[in-house]
């Protein structure tokens, strides 16, 4: 097998057999199945006996009946007539004999073991060789929209593996024995568990297995940093790319969609004790859903007319289709968890207002107050926050105006602000709404660039100018009040600090004009004041975020918990829902012992 | 503008400047409608009494090492337009007040030590000058670290 051919090796791939001593092949093409056959020995008596072989399941088809659990005596090669019993070796499974052939793999011929008991499932390579072929095995690349396609649509970029990529990249998973992918992923998924019934092709067990300690899979799969969590610890990372966890999760959250396999747990035992959620992002969610599974009442106000919160008006359709969102969330609706829509907690009810109805709260409002660099002309008409901008296109629809009532904010030329996934998403919203030129300015170097390595490579493909080490100084309006140009300055990186950080510093007198109608600043946000001017004893740290004990997630107020961006800052999907799940777990406890 | 006759003139300006400031986060902490921020701005005002305790040393034993390490200067109070002083302000807010505040006083002194014929005076003055623009600095790490995270 030539070097260009390793990356077709599919890990359940029929065999190419040889004889280890007369180096002829076993195959026989019979129909579209490839078969391996043999001459064997059965009870004194000469049998044929063909082998369906994938690498590791082994279906018989013998000319005389052989019973499960019974072994052949001798399987020879029917070319040169010799014994194919290796004495050296035994089953790994069962201890009977075994006999050796030599399969050809990654441009080399590899060892390959038969166990000659029947219904025996052990066949296969030593673990020398199994691991040795596995490092071999690329990983996957997802199929994904055409770049020249996906500019002029709203669209999923990524269409998501199919059965036969999903299942090669399972394949590539060592199944350590002390996982550090577990360790990486917030809520503790049980990753090799579910890669094993993947390669198993249980996808449903596959699903149910992430389900256990995640509720949005579907989710995650595609807006997780999984490449700084699961990934990141991923041994095959070492020497090669790590496995694809991130993708292989979205394929079984879809196929277990797709399949309509969704099955709600019954709740058994049913508490009397009411949960108020504040917020319906993800941590919300997570702690609506284990709190519902525990069997206590939910409700979970939303400030917003649509459930999800930053997965709705923050993340765009092409990056996370709002239809799988709404569905995740039904599931929630399914396990009995209430949703109250257009609820501003702080202004129509209060904090203390909440815990007279209800056991416990949680606070899980997010970081949603937009931040400026509070430069010159940031007032001016067509300088939006991230988040106006991205609120109109993704939750009020502006890109569909008017058939929904938002004007879509549009530019020929658009700036981006900031280096972050949010500025990423605006501009390459931008680009699809035919903006000619959209460029991201980012202060520092691509190195230090917040963005996932994904979007900035799909932001480049689809037409983004990257301007980096240059900060805007003042932005210039027309006479009418409306942008034409922003003024930047050249950065350079200074000397290394005393935490051995290199600063961006400005280049005196290297001040350059951008040309642009439309600015979008997406350099970070904050926490949202609203909540807090009705909660005046919920203690908060000096940026403004809630405190709580790292422990429980409780905060200053008593059977009040909070967690996600509103006590990190902007942080991740997956960390606000380990944050929930820490929550949900101390809030049980404490309920219970009630 | 004020005549300065001697080292001691310059010193007893400086340290009048710092108990201005010490003054000023103090009144800025008593306004402030948060308990996080009056904590913020008692310690800043708790900085300032730190250079305020310095220069009085200086004062004292009228030893001074002047040193003539470049100070990196972000120039963010430079761009940055203006500082909302309220009782809502925020940490960034107060940061941006901070940082402000620094650099006026680091071109005071350079304005100063420019007009002065006396080398010795003119060093004094650098050095302030100097000292103004690390503690402006210290506020602007903080601000890049913090606010402009993903800028």
């Amino acid at each position: 097998m030539a070097d260009q051919d390793v990356k077709y090796l599919k890990f359940k791939t029929y065999l190419n057999a040889y004889c280890p001593y007369c180096h002829e092949s076993f195959n026989v093409e019979k129909k579209e199945v490839k078969q391996l056959n043999f001459k064997a020995v059965y009870k004194g008596q000469e049998v044929s006996v063909k082998l369906s072989p994938y690498l590791d399941v082994f279906e018989i088809e013998t000319s005389v009946p052989i019973n499960e659990g019974e072994v052949l005596d001798d399987l020879v090669c029917p070319h040169c007539n010799k014994s194919l019993i290796n004495r050296d070796m035994v089953c790994g499974e069962c201890g009977n004999t075994v006999a050796q052939v030599i399969i050809s793999a990654l441009s080399r011929l590899i060892p390959f073991f038969i166990c000659l008991k029947r219904g025996c499932e052990w066949h296969g390579l030593t673990k020398a060789d199994e691991r040795r072929i596995k490092l071999k095995i690329p990983r996957q690349d997802m199929p994904e929209q055409d770049k020249t396609m996906r500019i002029h649509n709203h669209q999923e970029v990524p269409y998501g593996y199919r059965s036969e990529l999903a299942s090669l990249e399972a394949g590539r998973c060592l199944q350590c024995k002390t996982p550090g992918c577990v360790e990486g992923c917030p809520v503790n998924v049980d990753i090799p568990s579910f890669i094993k019934l993947m390669r198993e092709d249980d996808y449903d067990g596959a699903a149910k297995k992430i389900k256990e300690k995640n509720v949005l899979p579907a989710i995650c799969g595609r807006v997780c940093p999984q490449e700084n969590q699961c990934e990141a610890k991923c041994v095959l990372g070492l020497k090669d790319k790590p496995v694809a966890i991130g993708k292989l999760e979205r394929f079984v959250a879809d196929y277990e969609r797709k399949m309509d396999l969704v099955r709600i747990p019954v709740i058994k035992n049913k508490i009397n004790k009411r949960i108020a959620v504040v917020g319906s992002g993800p941590g919300g969610l997570t702690v609506a859903a284990d709190m519902a599974q525990f069997g206590y009442a939910v409700t979970v106000f939303e400030a917003s007319h649509e459930l999800g919160g930053v997965l709705t008006y923050g993340i765009p359709e092409f990056r996370l289709p709002k239809s799988i969102v709404q569905f995740e969330i039904s599931y929630l609706k399914e396990l009995g968890v209430r949703f109250e829509l257009n609820h501003v907690i702080g202004n129509i009810l209060t904090i203390d207002e909440l815990l007279v109805h209800f056991d416990a709260v949680y606070i899980g409002v997010g970081a949603g107050l937009p931040l400026f660099m509070d430069i010159e002309g940031e007032s001016l008409g067509n300088v939006f926050s991230s988040n106006e901008y991205l609120t109109r296109m993704n939750l009020m629809k502006a890109y569909k105006f008017p058939e929904y009532d938002t004007p879509m904010p549009k530019g020929n030329k658009v700036v981006v602000i900031g280096g972050g996934n949010v500025a990423m998403d605006s501009a390459r919203t931008a680009i699809r709404t035919g903006s000619t030129e959209v460029t991201v300015i980012y202060r520092r170097s691509r190195n230090e660039l917040p963005a996932r390595m994904e979007e900035v490579h799909h932001a480049e493909e689809e037409g983004v100018r990257f301007r980096l080490l240059v900060s805007p100084v003042r932005y210039i309006g027309t006479d009418y009040n409306m942008v034409k140009s922003v003024e930047c300055i050249r950065m350079e990186l200074g000397e290394p600090d005393a935490s051995g950080r290199r600063r961006p510093v400005p280049i005196e007198n290297s001040n350059f004009i951008i040309e642009c109608d439309l600015a979008v600043v997406a350099i970070g946000t904050g926490p949202n004041p609203i909540i807090f001017r009705t909660a005046p004893n919920l203690k908060r740290n000096k940026w403004g975020y809630i405190e709580v004990d790292p422990e429980t997630n409780e905060t200053s107020i008593p059977n009040v918990y909070a967690g996600g961006d509103i006590v990190t800052g902007s942080a991740t999907v997956i960390q606000a829902m380990g944050a929930g799940r820490i929550a949900a777990n101390a809030m049980h406890k404490k309920l219970k012992g009630k | 503008m004020e005549n300065f006759n001697s080292v001691n003139d310059i010193l007893d300006f400086a340290i009048q400047a710092e108990q201005d400031a010490v003054e000023f986060y103090t009144k800025l902490s008593q306004h402030s409608s948060n308990s996080q921020m009056q904590q913020v701005f008692s310690d800043f005002a708790h900085e300032e009494m730190g250079h305020k305790a310095r220069l009085l040393e200086i004062k004292e034993t009228g030893i001074l090492e002047t040193s003539h390490e470049k100070v990196m200067d972000m120039k963010m109070a430079d761009y940055i337009a203006h500082a909302n002083i309220s009782p809502d302000m925020t940490y960034a807010d107060a940061l941006v007040v901070a940082m402000k505040k620094e650099k006026a006083a680091f071109k005071l002194y350079l304005a100063l030590s420019q007009r002065m014929q006396d080398p010795k005076m003119k060093e004094l003055f650098l050095s302030l000058a100097q000292e103004e623009s690390k503690h402006k600095l210290r506020f602007e790490l903080e601000y890049d670290e913090n606010v402009l995270k993903e800028n």
